[in-house]
């Protein structure tokens, strides 16, 4: 930690001048909610680590990272908020609607058991999800809202094991790829899509058989089973990081865990996993920076609009795949730059905070819509896999991975 | 490898990166927060240039008439509600006093004194830090002669937050006048308003409506939806106050004006260092990368220029210690100018202070202030960085920023 994270971990760094919080996308839709400066630097002075009791908003943060990404002074804003909830969930439940929310954080922080079940017969799992009485129970029972855009599932993408071992990593070029949960679960063909595209530009994929990031279990409050992920998977990962291999991520949410949190993690992989973690298109624009990324790209005639991902942003690399579609002849892209999809993993699924997603996401909406009646583009494209299920919720047009595009130019 | 990379996401920096990309070069705008924008009135203040242009060393010695001329113009160009007059003009605060400014939104200029009217206050419900009392005893003293009132509005999207007994920010206020909702309640309020002024047949006054938190430009037409703007009286917007939300949107705006352009902006990132080499033939090195922290790794951009925007001791881009022991640049640790005496005890007097900052030979090249030499060949300073100045007391703010911004842009 160099002397300026310090200060900024400090809560003396926080100057008040509220800036978070007249960006907190959650803030303009909840009136209950204190914000980030109220939740994080603020309350953080009388926690210092330990839990207030009745402290009940601090579920409402949706874990996006704007205040952090806003803030002039560099606070570490949603980690105070973290902090906060993980202290927090070692305070016993008691009621009756305490237990609903502790199921459904069960329910919806397992993405990967959800995941596992769902692709065992698919097309039996849309189907159910589809019928209204499943989701008037599913809201009843759970609070999981019945009009929250619920992801489909489809073929799961096969793990693919090294099977050179660990002499096969040194002999030719090869990269880990991280999918998470949804694009392992739900769309699947995105990942073999990426596939083909890595080895395209000359790299062999491994997929080793990984749990779910964990990032969708501490938005649920199971901080224990976050962490045994992160310590499970960096210990599958640990080979490869000490061969110096990269590890690429699709989901730009898994991928700034991969980041932010899993370096926190006491192992010794835990060192390397910053560093050789890198969003797809940041990996692809460091091989063309090199001069080694392929150029054979076909015209692709069609226009998009993006959406950055909220935790594409809070990873600080910019938009490197509007770097990577701008090479693509025929490409025409509008960064829209609209505010966060209000979704948030698995936020805008909850019964009580469907409607306030809707509401937080309605800015890009109208940018989207806008964007359509004059005809400036055709479809929209976006990293981040729910929110693309958002996004198609909210206006009905077809969102699609960027690696999608890249791969229709690469005639893939 | 980047045209030019610019290292600040503030005004000065914007500038420089729309007029950048505006000319057609790759552009990257490397920025940790969103900077002092937040804290902007909405004037751009560019003081007594002709006398400034005589103080020794003041950044405006730099550029010539005609430089100083094309920023402005450029910001017209960008932002065309933005009106300069041959007369002095004049634009409420929000505490009803009455300030001077050099290119203002003209929906904020005032009218004149002499003419005889009626103001109109109108106070949105629980708008945050506004005293309503104060305000119009402040605008009775201004404008002697006139009438002056105040009228409470309200709109029903904010009744939750103000049943809660909760203040509503001028920027959550301001995001309600520019939606449909907003647009209808103003409208029937002015509407009332007109109507009961004629049922009351007094000699026709010029009646005008002030009303703050409103922000009518900086319009994304390619991004937002229009709403009339059309009232049946005129509507006065007041200057803003922290957090702004004229900062808020005109921060927006120029981010959008970067990426529409084709310009990109890499948000949460912090910038660490800079490398180079000597150059041949001079004691000035080439920088040849910059040092980006990112999540969990540095990163390594190349850019052909660089552009220093990171402002000054408010800004965050000047370091001081403890008891000043340490005072520093914080991203190249560029030699700075020190004064000798730190502050003066008269709160509004010309602080020494203010004065520190980067010397920069007339290309905007940093200088080591011992030896008078440039330091760094490809390096240009632009806005609160550079040295000899003093925002508060010069009243030159946006004009610095705005014209050394543009300046610089046409050195790439």
């Amino acid at each position: 930690m160099d002397s300026r994270e310090e200060l900024a971990a400090r809560l003396d760094a926080c100057q008040k001048c509220n800036v978070c919080t007249a960006q907190c996308p959650v803030g303009k839709v909840n009136p209950h909610f204190m914000g980030p400066k109220g939740l994080g630097p603020d309350r953080e002075r009388y926690r210092r680590g330990q839990s207030i009791l009745d402290e009940r908003t601090l579920d409402d943060c949706s874990n996006c990272k704007t205040c952090e990404i806003t803030c002039p002074s560099g606070v570490k804003i949603t980690e105070m908020i973290l902090g906060a909830r993980r202290a927090a969930s070692r305070v016993p439940h008691n009621n009756r609607s305490g237990m609903k929310l502790l199921l459904r954080g069960y329910v919806l922080g397992r993405a990967e058991y959800l995941g596992k079940l769902g692709v065992i017969w698919p097309t039996m799992t849309n189907q159910v999800l589809k019928l209204k009485l499943v989701r008037l129970a599913l809201d009843k029972a759970l609070g999981i809202s019945e009009n929250g855009p619920l992801p489909a599932y489809g073929k799961p993408l096969k793990v693919q094991a090294d099977k050179g071992g660990r002499n096969g990593a040194r002999a030719g070029k090869q990269v880990v790829y991280f999918p998470g949960c949804y694009t392992r679960y739900n769309e699947a063909e995105t990942g073999r899509v990426m596939t083909k595209v890595l080895e395209h530009v000359g790299y062999k994929t491994i997929i080793p058989d990984f749990h779910c990031c964990g990032l969708p279990l501490e938005a649920n409050g199971q901080f224990d089973k976050a962490h045994k992920n992160g310590l499970y998977n960096l210990e599958l990962m640990r080979p490869y990081l000490e061969a110096g291999m990269p590890i690429i991520t699709s989901c730009t949410s898994c991928g700034l865990t991969l980041k932010e949190d899993y370096p926190k993690l006491q192992t010794t992989s835990a060192q390397l996993i910053g560093a050789q973690t890198y969003d797809l298109f940041e990996f692809l624009w460091q091989l063309y920076e090199k001069g080694e990324l392929p150029l054979d790209f076909q015209e692709v005639q069609a226009s998009y609009g993006y959406h950055p991902p909220c935790h594409l942003k809070a990873q600080g690399i910019g938009t490197p795949a509007l770097r990577i579609l701008g090479l693509i002849p025929g490409v025409k892209i509008r960064n829209l730059d609209a505010g966060c999809c209000g979704l948030s993993g698995s936020y805008g699924f909850k019964a009580e905070k469907y409607d306030k997603a809707m509401k937080i996401g309605s800015a890009l909406f109208e940018a989207i819509n806008v964007g359509v009646g004059r005809g400036d583009f055709q479809g929209m494209t976006t990293e981040c896999g729910v929110c693309k299920v958002q996004i198609q919720h909210g206006t009905g047009l077809p969102t699609e991975h960027p690696v999608r595009i890249l791969a229709k130019a690469y005639r893939l | 490898m980047w045209d030019a990379i610019v290292v600040g996401g503030g005004l000065a920096g914007c500038i420089a990166g729309i007029r950048a990309a505006q000319r057609g070069k790759k552009v990257l705008i490397v920025t940790e927060g969103v900077g002092t924008l937040y804290n902007f009135s909405g004037i751009f203040d560019y003081g007594d240039v002709e006398r400034l242009r005589e103080v020794p060393k003041h950044p405006y010695t730099l550029f010539d008439s005609q430089a100083i001329a094309q920023g402005q113009n450029f910001v017209q160009e960008i932002c065309p509600e933005y009106v300069v007059n041959e007369k002095r003009q004049f634009a409420f605060t929000v505490l009803g006093t009455v300030r001077q400014g050099d290119l203002m939104p003209s929906s904020m200029v005032l009218p004149d004194r002499q003419e005889q009217g009626e103001f109109v206050l109108l106070v949105p419900e629980g708008l945050k830090d506004f005293f309503p009392e104060t305000v119009v005893a402040n605008m009775a003293r201004e404008f002697p002669g006139w009438l002056v009132s105040a009228e409470k509005i309200q709109v029903e999207a904010l009744a939750a937050w103000t049943r809660l007994g909760k203040n509503v920010s001028s920027i959550d206020y301001a995001a309600i006048w520019r939606s449909k909702e907003g647009q209808k309640v103003l409208a029937n309020k002015i509407e009332e308003l007109n109507r009961q002024r004629q049922v009351a047949g007094k000699s026709p006054r010029k009646v005008v409506v002030v009303l703050p938190s409103l922000v009518k430009e900086y319009y994304d037409a390619s991004r937002t939806k229009p709403y009339g703007n059309e009232w049946s009286l005129p509507v006065l917007e007041m200057s803003s106050f922290v957090p702004s939300p004229h900062g808020r949107y005109f921060a927006e705006y120029l981010k959008h004006r970067v990426t529409d352009w084709g310009g990109e902006v890499m948000i949460g990132a912090r910038v660490l260092a800079l490398n180079g080499e000597l150059t041949s033939g001079s004691k000035a090195r080439e920088c040849q990368e910059l040092i980006v922290q990112s999540m969990g790794k540095s990163l390594s951009l190349r850019g052909r220029k660089i552009i220093l925007a990171t402002g000054g001791l408010l800004g965050g881009g000047i370091k001081v210690g403890m008891e000043r022991k340490s005072i520093r640049e914080g991203v190249l640790d560029l030699p700075l100018f020190v004064p000798q005496e730190w502050s003066k005890p008269q709160f509004f007097a010309a602080q020494p202070f203010a004065q520190i900052g980067v010397e920069t030979d007339q290309f905007m090249r940093p200088l080591d202030p011992a030896s008078g030499q440039v330091v760094w060949d490809n390096v240009h300073v632009i806005g609160r960085m550079l040295a000899h100045w003093d925002p508060w007391t010069q009243k030159c703010g946006g004009g610095v920023s705005v014209t050394s911004g543009y300046a610089a842009a046409e050195l790439i």
